[in-house]
């Protein structure tokens, strides 16, 4: 099920680092099973210019974050906003049953509450 | 007996050839014989109880009191009464929390549970406790032999209730060899007045159960996790308790008379049965107790899950990266699930991997979450057998846990 794209991703994440002052940043877990993510990044214009993540957990989630991670580069808020669940398992290729969506969903998550946190501050 | 042709029994194993069933805690397969009581029922039998005065109605009535009293015998109740049907474990505990626990229980009064508890044993008094102003205290879990010393320190004059687990979910036997220490300590309870609630969730498909030697005051189980169908359960009530244990649901046949402003209710076990019961569960788990008892030895049962066990564990004792948790020495003696974590490894990734090879195991906190995270674990695998399982099925599932490490170690 879980395919070598996503063990490459696992093993070797890519943006697996804290980014120091980031414009937006928000981190969850899923008490069900301890999977973590942490997501923080750097915003110019209305592009992400700068993303890193944490966390530990299963190959699904961690994996995912990595290919989100990857994925958000260079894209505007509301793009990311835009993102959801089937996007998410295109993203990683794979299709999931219900027991194991929310490893994949995590930092999605995450990511749009770190993105939602960041809108209403500058709109404030 | 030769439980290589146990299998057979069960029509699941017929239709996944390749099934390798190890997730018997959660719970187990059905054999023919049980699916074919239910299926009997509906196709010929089905009809109300307790009201229709009609053939069908009669029969409905004498199968479903017929069940309780298969289900009294089994476990040595000494008066049919003391049987009450639920939907399960959850409810039965839920049922002493509210119909007992809410009525009795008075601010500063101790409720005594363990640190192994099923969320199902602890979330029911963690609300009732802050109902009635009671305190919830915890039988510690010794975090190196995974048995728990002394658990009568934890007793004082405020205790009011004990309600523990006879064998956890997690980590297996808990109370040292055939439970005596879990006798002794419902023993000193009872000699001060404490009411005991046994969550005997982990026991039927495995050991024998008899009620009146443990003497408690409630004992909850399931009737899905001991080879019945889900939707069905028991609550054992103590006799002498019948009249201080007020009804949990309220609604058609528990009473004897209905007036608009209140009711008189049945005789036990009626006035805790609101409602229709499970009736077609409860004669699948009827036909699951005669396929215990005229299937089974529990010396021998015991003897073989303990074996599958004693092989597990030799087994993962030679990967580096397993530790096992679990009193080793219970669980080779007298145990039928053997728990465990794989350093750097999530457990969901171990069991989605066998899974995708047949392979049934659980993973996770297995309801119990403060259990896991308070012995240093985010989730462990679990690998829980019954009756029909085999040395086969260990070694199918040792060989595809070494591929997963293989695979997902960095």
């Amino acid at each position: 099920m879980v395919h070598d794209e996503l063990l490459e991703h696992f093993k070797y994440p890519c943006n697996k680092k804290e980014i120091q002052n980031p414009d937006f940043a928000a981190n969850s877990e899923n008490p069900s099973c301890g999977d973590k993510i942490s997501i923080q990044g750097i915003i110019s214009g209305d592009k992400i210019v700068e993303i890193g993540f944490g966390g530990s957990g299963c190959v699904i989630s961690q994996s995912t974050a990595s290919i989100l991670t990857e994925y958000c580069k260079n894209k505007t808020i509301d793009e990311l906003l835009n993102i959801n669940k089937d996007n998410i398992l295109s993203l990683i290729k794979l299709d999931l049953g219900p027991n194991r969506l929310k490893c994949a969903l995590l930092c999605l998550q995450v990511l749009h509450e770190a993105l939602i946190n960041f809108s209403n501050k500058k709109n404030k | 007996m030769d439980f290589k042709k146990t299998k057979n029994d069960f029509p699941i194993f017929r239709q996944s050839k390749h099934l390798v069933y190890l997730d018997n805690s959660a719970t187990t397969q059905k054999p023919q014989v049980v699916i074919d009581a239910v299926s009997k029922f509906y196709s010929e039998q089905n009809s109300n109880v307790h009201r229709g005065l009609y053939d069908h109605g009669e029969i409905a009535t004498t199968l479903y009191e017929s069940a309780r009293q298969k289900i009294a015998s089994f476990i040595n109740a000494k008066h049919v009464e003391e049987i009450v049907f639920t939907s399960g474990t959850t409810e039965s505990i839920n049922f002493v929390a509210n119909g007992w626990g809410l009525s009795h229980l008075r601010p500063g009064d101790e409720i005594l549970i363990t640190q192994a508890e099923h969320h199902a044993n602890m979330l029911p008094w963690q609300y009732i406790a802050g109902k009635t102003g009671a305190v919830l205290k915890f039988i510690e879990i010794n975090p190196a032999t995974y048995l728990f010393n002394d658990p009568e320190r934890f007793l004082t004059s405020r205790t009011k209730l004990i309600a523990v687990t006879h064998h956890s979910n997690v980590l297996g036997p808990v109370w040292g060899n055939n439970c005596e220490n879990l006798k002794k300590l419902i023993s000193s309870a009872q000699k001060q007045g404490v009411k005991v609630l046994i969550d005997a969730a982990q026991i039927f498909a495995h050991q024998k159960f008899d009620v009146q030697a443990l003497n408690a005051d409630f004992v909850a189980f399931s009737g899905h996790k001991m080879f019945g169908p889900t939707g069905v359960g028991v609550l054992f009530i103590k006799k002498d308790l019948h009249e201080e244990v007020n009804p949990f649901m309220f609604g058609g046949g528990m009473v004897n008379s209905v007036s608009w402003e209140s009711a008189k209710w049945a005789p036990a076990p009626h006035k805790f049965e609101a409602g229709t019961p499970p009736i077609s569960s409860a004669i699948g788990l009827a036909a699951a107790v005669d396929y215990i008892q005229s299937n089974f030895d529990f010396n021998e049962l015991k003897t073989h899950q303990a074996e599958l066990c004693k092989t597990l564990v030799e087994q993962l004792n030679c990967i580096s990266q397993v530790r096992i948790v679990g009193n080793i020495q219970l669980i080779e003696s007298e145990g039928h699930l053997v728990s465990f974590a794989v350093e750097g490894i999530h457990a969901h990734d171990i069991a989605g991997f066998v899974g995708s090879k047949g392979i049934a195991v659980r993973a996770g906190h297995h309801c119990a979450q403060p259990l896991v995270k308070h012995l240093g674990f985010e989730s462990l695998v679990r690998v829980s057998f019954a009756a029909y399982n085999t040395i086969y099925d260990v070694e199918v599932f040792v060989k595809e846990l070494k591929s997963a490490i293989t695979i997902f170690k960095k």
